[in-house]
């Protein structure tokens, strides 16, 4: 199994880019795709879309990201996708409906993001697990909820 | 040195590569679950694999925890640091790792061969869980004799651990608990996500979560 012990570089610096793209016309390009939530891992292992098993073992100082390269080689390129978060959109009916939704995501320990009116909960799971948390507040229809679609990733 | 009646297949893994830091892994769950047991199981079963280890105990506001481990016998007492957690044990695992990612530096620093370091979080509540900016894997340990309304209860440290180990499976005739009923709704509230039944007293159990941790981390086939 491979062991990645360092990131090569981001994909968009120029010379990196070159030569990811001559590689891509080979068609060997390979992508490494993970979830938000484990980039902050070291370490893991996964695998990549073209199904190679590799290890992933960077020094605590280095943290992977969207675009990280991780393998540049002479014939064969792994490039780092960060899946897009997905946001459960939660809308209050009114004031007193949003103090009690602040409460939840607070004493749930919930990662949120403010939009206007609405209250944006960073999904870890299904929706149903975090709507059946609100308990009342969700089944009466006092907070309106839907989820933010993530946009397509490459 | 305490034997280990669960003997495990030799499964080296694959070492550290010179650049990275030691594997950190941590251990968290309720008072009295059996973390610290684990640990004194797990540490002969890791050692005899040829794994380079220390530990970083959590406790409230004493040393209790480290001390247990350093009179065990199992470890040298040198690779055993103490953080005082004070009120809220969950704080220096999750909001503020700052004293436990120092303490494993200074063994790492101490020991420079370390491959595994593991974190004892303080004994918590079903809240608890690591921040991954100080371990890349963790473990949750609840017991049979806690209730077997536990996984119920979809507490974030049962949900959201890498490995759920469910220990003192020997207990359950005596507190009148389902053992099969309580791991099949643990399995279901974690999707599936992995998880062991173990008896840290007998040492059932224990080897699989060795393999676990060498597989997730330390990248054993």
């Amino acid at each position: 199994m491979r062991v990645i012990d360092r990131i090569i570089g981001n994909r968009s610096e120029p010379e990196i880019a070159r030569r990811l793209h001559h590689l891509d016309h080979r068609h060997a390009v390979d992508i490494l795709t993970i979830e938000t939530a484990d980039t902050a891992r070291r370490r893991l292992r996964a695998t990549t879309r073209g199904g190679e098993e590799i290890a992933i073992a960077l020094p605590r100082d280095e943290t992977l990201f969207d675009g990280a390269v991780l393998v540049l080689d002479p014939d064969r390129a792994i490039v780092l996708r960060v899946g897009a978060e997905r946001w459960l959109r939660l809308v209050p009916a009114d004031r007193a409906a949003a103090v009690e939704l602040g409460y939840h995501a607070g004493n749930l320990h919930w990662r949120v993001r403010f939009d206007g009116d609405a209250l944006l909960v960073a999904l870890d799971g299904e929706p149903d697990a975090y709507l059946a948390r609100l308990g009342a507040l969700a089944t009466d229809g006092r907070v309106a909820p839907s989820v933010d679609a993530p946009p397509e990733t490459i | 040195m305490t034997s280990v009646t669960t003997t495990s297949p030799a499964m080296p893994p694959a070492r550290s590569p010179a650049r990275a830091s030691a594997a950190r892994i941590g251990i968290g769950g309720p008072v009295g679950s059996g973390k610290t047991a684990l640990i004194e199981r797990l540490i002969p079963v890791l050692t005899e694999r040829g794994i380079d280890l220390a530990v970083v105990t959590n406790d409230l506001v004493t040393k209790e925890d480290a001390e247990r481990l350093r009179r065990s016998g199992l470890i040298d007492p040198a690779r055993v640091s103490a953080v005082e957690a004070g009120a809220c044990p969950h704080t220096v695992i999750r909001e503020d790792p700052t004293l436990n990612i120092a303490a494993g530096d200074e063994l790492e620093a101490a020991f420079p061969g370390l491959e595994l370091l593991i974190f004892e979080s303080g004994g918590d509540n079903l809240a608890s869980t690591f921040s991954l900016d100080l371990v890349d894997w963790w473990i949750f340990v609840i017991d049979v004799a806690g209730g077997d309304d536990i996984p119920r209860k979809r507490g974030p440290g049962v949900l959201r651990c890498d490995l759920l180990v469910v220990n003192k499976t020997d207990l359950a005739p005596h507190v009148g608990i389902d053992l099969p009923a309580m791991l099949a709704e643990a399995s279901a509230v974690r999707g599936g996500k992995a998880m062991i039944a173990t008896n840290a007293r007998s040492g059932d159990g224990i080897a699989a979560v060795a393999d676990a941790i060498c597989r997730a981390v330390l990248f054993a086939p």
